[in-house]
């Protein structure tokens, strides 16, 4: 047994640094595959919100509307409380409303003579959410003024209607709660996962070693100490760091829960139980071909070139036909 | 206190808060980048040049002169031109509009967005007289001629960055280029052969000018002081004889010397003699015999002409030449022939003793060749090469369309003479007419239609060819695709169309010579390859002749003497811009250039620095030896350390190949180096100075670099309101890069960003980063990386190609119809006025401008409809794109109602997979996978790439750089510092490996930049620790979204059914031979025959079983009834026989034109390639004819 390992060998978190926006911990008697999926769960699938639609009512600033509207994506948006969303798609209204999106309203003028910067903090709630902490722009910087969105000259004015959705990072970096998540097994390199390279003579000058992390791992192995083929990683090393949207703690604890889910999903459809095509509500990968699954798909038609139709004209015969009549093949005299 | 004035001073750091407050705060004293100013210097002090006091156009009215015409009574009337006046860029007289002065002035923003041309008013004033009357003058308007942004006669030319930013300019506007049709406009530097130096030639070509010739010549291009230059040549011809040969408006003529020098200075035979032989008393006159021999030969030759005095000779060269200079017939022929010396011979020199002194050392010199005394010297190297300036050819072509302006009065006065019954020059009625029905019908007086033609085209339209080599090419444009190739314009310097057809690859070789002048790497890989180089960037180029008048006498108190010894070693020339001081010894002349050298440097002697002093000592068979100095335009020049006085020196390609300049401090050898470089990246351009680590790439990598470094997406300038250029590309992300080299700040890049820091792995991860893709982190797409967009103009002309102007002419208007009905459908995209709305979103097919047919009503003033029909103008391209700004173009008299808008359109580009970019090592790769982060490796600390390349990138390129820049980088963004990666930091003893190493070691990562990585996909740590850092990366221009071609069916071609070809109207792509070869060799041919014919020209047609042919037949027309449904019924022309009555009724059928037929029924339906069909009527038409045998 291992002598570090005092608390046995249930799985066991060990925190080694909290606080509001990062979380450092240790996860012990956990195997990799889990660690990897909690991993890219919380990269990828925790649902927040994050400013989707834009109305651009008014824009006579330098930055394109369209450069402005995907500067406003990208300011993390608080998510607590997302779970009382519903996904937009899911939901019945005929575009968005007040159960699916936070509406958040942009507008400034500058009137001065001095260039006027305008921050996240301008974002005003518009539409009444759930709750009173979700879609309220991520303010941390001491001067509580947030990320700054544009500068506006005298004259220059800028009106947006911002209409924040829920949605996961598989979609959108902007919908991600964290940007990195740090990963660490096997420091001290016992498993000999990998083959580390080095030019001169001593690899211990070319690599840094973390001593403290290789000591939480059980330190460096002994002189003699046998190579241990089956030996599998067993501690992770793990550092969420939020964007602001979420707290580190909620990230992993949604994350947890989430992989709890879809393997319940998975442990249901085997079980093959009374709702086996119902919808769990849980996180869904994009829809890359437009609709649902299985749905009556047209193909892939490219966003926002009219639909349909190739470039080459309006799309309607369908296959591929010649315009020497139906089809070249068979049929005629020849 | 005063506030300290701009610094000017740069570090490799990022700097900011300086650049910031720069931005915001443009100086209003200074520029803060002077050395941005400097690398267009040559262009815009050339175009000074021109129009300065005593300047080229002043010299080019001397030369020109006098012209004179006679009538046939013995009159002569005279024409000069006594100024020549150029305006600054203002309105026109005809626009009663604007009133007040300031407000007058036409800016060059103004040029740009009207897409009109930056222009000032040139007028002449002109002198005439008749016979021996006085000079009356008057003024001649000469048209508006294109000025050069930030010359003298620009608005701008002094302005301050802050008046720049008013005058909607760059603050860090240079100028140096032209406005034409709202098109930047630059005349290329061409290369040309140096100046009043007399080049030995050897090429067989020489042997065709004629019988007896040889392949030795000895050729000057002999530079006027109005910079218009005329070639001489001295051809050896193979007696011994030498024949002086020249061009004249594009003719070649040959001349005997002997007569040339006879016509310069009364001489005699054996001045001449002891001149090129040398004098009597000298030593070594034995073994010259073979000079000897051919002087007397020469001497001899000429007793033939008969000529004896000076007086004699000028005035038969003046009878044989008088017609090809367009001589009146009232100069006699002893002054044409002073007319022919001045002209033509050297005319460099103004002197004729001067002339006859070069002459004979030609002489000279042309002799030592043949004997093998001295070597040829090579035309393609820079040592004998000089820049010709786009100023000095503008000022060329001026004077040109002067003297051709002058001379055309010679059709106009004979028309008048003819009208008039010869009417004498002195007559009342010549008085009167002069002006408007003589001067008024001169060709080419407006002076602007042809300079404005010139720079549009690069066509140079000339009767003398102005002694070039080509007659196209000569301006490009100034494309502001990024700063890179903005700037690289003005840098490029051509070696001529003439040699880019040449098969030989030797005027393309880079020599030594062009150390320190021209980049080595900066020159196009391909056609243009070495022919097209770019200037080093310290590198400058004269533009004025610095003050020598002192040193002709500090060589004679140095010691030369008039008299040339036998030995070449004992008289070894002096010349100062192709005239001969004097000869001295081999030992004196080392004196003499050594003593004018300190001179220079020290100052004070009137030896002026810039001055070149090109020593070529005596050697056994090389250069022809001698002192050359040189002082006039057109030189190339490059600072250096003098050593003895620890100085600023100048020194020039001329020289430079005998001087010992040691690179850097280390080299320099006692007793040997006279100079050391202030540094040796000098010698590289701006552009590949940029390119970090350089000199760790193998060469080609950077020579790759300069080329993509040009088409990159960057930041076409700061004033892209103010812009509107066809077709601009810009990254809205750029970055400042965290390793850049040590001119990076002062050239001011970082106002100009062209890329993004980009973390990058070089790791072979998923197959999708084979063969120079790479894969892109979807994320860092998401979060902007790489993001751009391409502003497109158009352009809504109403009255296009129309010349006819004023306001009754207008026949359309811009908006609706007044009286028509406008439906929602119009208005969808279009304001009220009928223009496009700002933001609007456009895709194919929608209206971007509304217009109507209108007609002046002369009793209202108004314009009517009549029609109430609205047409519109149509944005015509695939893509979707955003309108960003409409311009309104009023006419230039403020009067007439608008007829020109000029669009500017907006079009997002996200990178899409199959985007190019590139590192700045000569690594390009496509996007090949925008991959989802959680798939991606990551380091420890969760890092992931941003960029994925594949390390089989390496091995054969050998980009060294591109690592070093990577652990740079890496440590540059731990430790938050810029990194200078200037090459040449580094050597074998202290490598960037350690230097970098050390520092990422100390902020705890691995020495070599390696980490361990972590698979995304299964969580395991990849058994290889991967190299990763931080890369500058540049998306490149070229992107799928303007390259794709697809087609499912189209338009085909009408002629052989086959579908057309290009992109752009949606054609298919060629099977051609090649891919029809792997298609059978593959063995698929139903492939084959997919692509090849039913793809293509896939035709059903009719054939005659019985004759074989395609063209006998023809369906049936029923008489009586109509075309019943069903099938076509068809028949052989030729088998049928006419019907008579014996035909049975049912097979009896006519043709479309009533005859009757019966039989000609055996027809089969083929399906055949539609060009058969065509080959058969091609056949036909020649009497061939096709029979197709049909089995079935």
């Amino acid at each position: 047994m291992d002598p570090y390992d005092v608390e046995g060998s249930g799985i066991h978190v060990r925190f080694l640094e909290a606080n509001p926006t990062r979380a450092k911990f240790i996860i012990q008697n956990f195997n990799l595959e889990s660690a990897n999926s909690l991993r890219r769960y919380m990269l990828a699938e925790i649902p927040t919100v994050a400013i989707d639609i834009v109305e651009v009512l008014d824009n006579t600033s330098v930055l394109a509307d369209e450069f402005v509207c995907h500067r406003l994506g990208l300011i993390p948006l608080n998510s607590r409380g997302v779970d009382e969303l519903i996904y937009s798609r899911d939901c019945d209204c005929e575009n968005y409303c007040d159960m699916c999106s936070v509406t958040l309203e942009l507008n400034a003028k500058c009137e001065g003579d001095e260039i006027m910067k305008v921050y996240a903090r301008d974002l005003v709630l518009a539409s009444n959410p759930p709750n009173d902490q979700i879609g309220q722009p991520v303010i941390t910087d001491e001067d509580r003024q947030g990320s700054c969105i544009v500068k506006l000259r005298r004259g220059q004015a800028i009106h947006m209607r911002c209409i924040a959705k829920k949605g996961i990072a598989k979609e959108h970096a902007k919908w991600a709660p964290s940007a990195a998540i740090g990963f660490e097994y096997d420091p001290a390199n016992k498993l000999h996962h990998l083959d580390l390279w080095y030019e001169g003579d001593d690899p211990k000058q070319e690599w840094p070693v973390d001593e403290e992390r290789v000591n939480l791992d059980g330190g460096h192995p002994a002189e003699d100490e046998p190579f241990d083929y089956d030996a599998v990683p067993q501690r992770f090393f793990m550092d969420v760091e939020t964007v602001g949207g979420l707290d580190p703690d909620q990230i992993v604890n949604r994350g947890i829960k989430g992989l709890q889910q879809k393997l319940a999903e998975v442990i249901h459809e085997l079980d093959g139980g009374d709702n086996a095509n119902g919808d769990f509500g849980g996180a869904q990968s994009p829809t890359l071909n437009g609709g649902g699954f299985g749905g009556n798909d047209a193909g892939y038609t490219t966003p926002g070139y009219g639909g349909g139709g190739s470039v080459w004209g309006p799309g309607g015969t369908a296959g591929g036909t010649t315009p020497y009549g139906a089809t070249p093949y068979g049929g005629s005299a020849w | 206190m005063a506030p300290s004035k701009t610094d000017q001073q740069w570090s490799v750091d990022f700097e900011n808060a300086r650049k910031h407050h720069l931005f915001s705060n443009p100086p209003k004293d200074r520029t803060a980048y002077p050395e941005l100013l400097e690398l267009v210097e040559p262009h815009i002090a050339s175009f000074n040049a021109i129009f300065k006091d005593g300047g080229q156009l002043e010299e080019a009215i001397k030369d020109i002169g006098e012209k004179s015409f006679s009538d046939r009574h013995g009159n002569r009337l005279s024409l000069r031109i006594e100024k020549i006046f150029y305006d600054k860029s203002m309105l026109p007289p005809t626009n009663k509009v604007v009133l007040k002065p300031e407000n007058r002035k036409v800016l060059p923003a103004e040029a740009r967005e009207r897409h009109s041309t930056y222009r000032g008013k040139m007028s002449a004033r002109l002198n005439f007289k008749v016979n021996n009357g006085d000079w009356q003058s008057l003024d001649r308007d000469l048209g508006y001629v294109p000025i050069m942004l930030r010359s003298s006669r620009c608005h701008l030319e002094s302005s301050t960055p802050a008046q720049l930013v008013n005058y909607k300019e760059e603050s860090e506007e240079f100028g140096g280029y032209f406005i034409v049709n709202g098109i930047e406009k630059i005349i290329r530097m061409l290369q040309v052969q140096r100046r009043n130096y007399p080049m030995s030639i050897r090429r067989m070509a020489f042997k065709n000018r004629g019988p007896g010739y040889s392949e030795f010549a000895v050729l000057v291009r002999s530079v006027r002081p109005d910079q218009s230059s005329q070639t001489n040549a001295l051809h050896y011809l193979n007696d011994g004889n030498v024949n002086f040969r020249f061009s004249w408006r594009k003719a070649e003529y040959l001349v005997p010397t002997m007569m040339i020098l006879n016509a310069l200075v009364e001489t005699n035979d054996r001045e001449v003699f002891q001149a090129i032989v040398g004098t009597a008393q000298s030593e070594g006159l034995g073994q010259r015999q073979f000079v000897i021999d051919r002087v007397e030969l020469l001497l001899r030759a000429y007793k033939v002409y008969g000529l004896h005095s000076r007086a004699m000779t000028r005035a038969y060269l003046g009878s044989k030449f008088r017609s090809v200079l367009q001589l009146d017939e009232l100069t006699s022929d002893e002054d044409a022939g002073t007319y022919f010396l001045r002209k033509i011979v050297l005319p460099h020199l103004g002197a004729d003793n001067d002339k006859y002194r070069m002459l004979l050392f030609m002489i000279r010199k042309l002799y030592s060749l043949v004997e093998g005394e001295s070597c040829e010297d090579n035309p393609d190297t820079l040592q004998h090469q000089e820049a010709l300036l786009g100023g000095q050819l503008y000022g060329m072509i001026i004077k040109e369309k002067l003297e051709e302006w002058l001379n055309s009065l010679r059709y106009p006065l004979n028309e008048w003479g003819r009208k008039q019954d010869w009417k004498p020059f002195t007559s009342q009625q010549f008085q009167t007419d002069f002006v408007p029905k003589i001067l008024a019908r001169a060709q080419g007086e407006d002076l602007g239609k042809a300079m404005s033609y010139f720079l549009s085209t690069g066509n140079l339209v000339s009767p003398t060819g102005l002694d070039l080599q080509q007659t196209a090419g000569f301006c490009v444009v100034a494309e502001k695709l990024n700063f890179f190739r903005f700037i690289s314009h003005f840098r490029m310097i051509h070696r001529g169309a003439f040699f880019a057809q040449l098969k030989t690859t030797t005027v393309r070789k880079l020599t030594g010579h062009s150390w320190g002048y021209l980049c080595p790497s900066h020159t196009p890989d391909g056609a243009p390859c070495g022919l097209l180089s770019h200037l080093a960037h310290k590198c400058k180029i004269a533009t004025q002749s610095v003050d020598v008048s002192a040193v002709p006498k500090l060589v004679a108190g140095l010691g030369v003497s008039d008299q040339v010894s036998a030995l070449l070693e004992n008289s070894m020339v002096v010349q100062l811009d192709g005239r001969v001081l004097g000869y001295c010894s081999k030992k004196q002349s080392k004196v003499i250039s050594d003593t004018l050298r300190y001179w220079k440097v020290e100052g004070g002697h009137g030896v002026p620095v810039e001055m070149e002093i090109g020593y070529v000592p005596h050697s056994n068979g090389g250069q022809y030896p001698g002192v050359y100095l040189f002082s006039q335009p057109s030189r190339f020049f490059r600072p250096v350390k003098y050593l003895p006085l620890d100085q600023l020196d100048y020194v020039g390609p001329f020289e430079q190949p005998y001087m010992s300049i040691a690179v850097t401090d280390p080299e320099i050898v006692s007793g040997d180096s006279t100079h050391v470089e202030y540094d040796a990246r000098a010698m590289l351009s701006v552009v590949a100075n940029q390119t970090p680590f350089s000199d760790q790439n193998q060469s080609p990598r950077n020579m790759y670099q300069c080329q993509m470094g040009k088409q990159t997406m960057g930041t076409p300038g700061t004033n892209l309101n103010y812009r509107t250029d066809n077709k601009s590309y810009r990254i809205q992300t750029g970055q400042s890069p965290i390793v850049r080299s040590s001119s990076y700040g002062s050239y001011g890049l970082d106002n100009f960003p062209q890329g993004a820091n980009a973390v990058v792995a070089v790791i072979s991860y998923t197959g999708y980063d084979m063969d120079d893709a790479m894969i892109i982190n979807k994320s860092a797409l998401e979060r902007s990386f790489g993001y751009g967009s391409i502003y497109k103009t158009k352009v809504c002309d109403l009255e296009e190609g129309k010349a006819g102007r004023g306001k009754k002419n207008i026949q359309k208007l811009f908006g609706f119809s007044p009286i028509g009905t406008v439906t929602a459908a119009m208005r969808e995209k279009l304001d009220e006025d009928g223009l496009p709305r700002v933001g609007t979103m456009l895709q194919n097919g929608d209206y971007i401008a509304a217009w109507h047919t209108v007609s002046y009503d002369n009793a209202t003033g108004e314009f009517d409809n009549k029609d109430g029909n609205t047409q519109f103008f149509k944005y015509k391209d695939d893509e979707l794109a955003f309108v960003e700004e409409v311009r309104v173009i009023g006419s230039e008299t403020g009067t007439d109602p608008l007829q020109k808008i000029s669009i500017k359109l907006r079009i997002p580009r996200t990178p899409v997979i199959g985007d190019k970019f590139s590192s700045r090592h000569g690594q390009k790769g496509v996007l090949s996978q925008k991959w989802p982060a959680t798939d991606l490796p990551f380091s420890e600390s969760g890092l992931q790439p941003d960029v994925i390349i594949n390390p089989h990138a390496f091995p054969s390129r050998m980009t060294i750089g591109m690592f070093v820049e990577s652990m740079a980088g890496k440590s540059g963004a731990l430790s938050g510092q810029a990194v200078d990666g200037s090459p040449w930091q580094f050597d074998e003893k202290n490598t960037a490996i350690d230097h970098f190493g050390e520092q990422l070691r100390k902020q705890g990562y691995n020495y070599h930049g390696n980490e361990p990585m972590y698979s995304g996909i299964t969580g395991q740590e990849l058994s290889a620790d991967i190299y990763i850092g931080v890369v500058y990366y540049q998306r490149l221009r070229h992107m799928v979204n303007d390259k794709y071609q697809v087609r499912t069916t189209g338009p085909i071609n009408s002629l052989t059914g086959q579908p057309i070809k290009g992109r752009k109207k949606g054609g298919g792509i060629r099977v051609g031979e090649m891919e029809r070869d792997a298609l059978l060799a593959h063995g698929t041919a139903y492939l084959l025959q997919d692509r090849l014919f039913n793809c293509s020209d896939y035709t059903k047609t009719t054939l005659c079983r019985g004759c074989g042919s395609f063209l006998s037949t023809t369906p049936t027309i029923s008489e009586f009834t109509r075309k019943k449904r069903g099938a076509l019924t068809v028949r052989c022309r030729r088998c049928a026989k006419l019907a008579d009555n014996a035909a049975p009724k049912s097979e009896v059928w006519s043709d479309g034109q009533g005859i009757r037929y019966h039989g000609g029924d055996n027809i089969a339906v083929v399906a055949v390639p539609g060009v058969l069909k065509y080959l058969d009527v091609e056949l036909a038409s020649m009497n061939v004819r096709l029979r197709y045998n049909v089995d079935r």
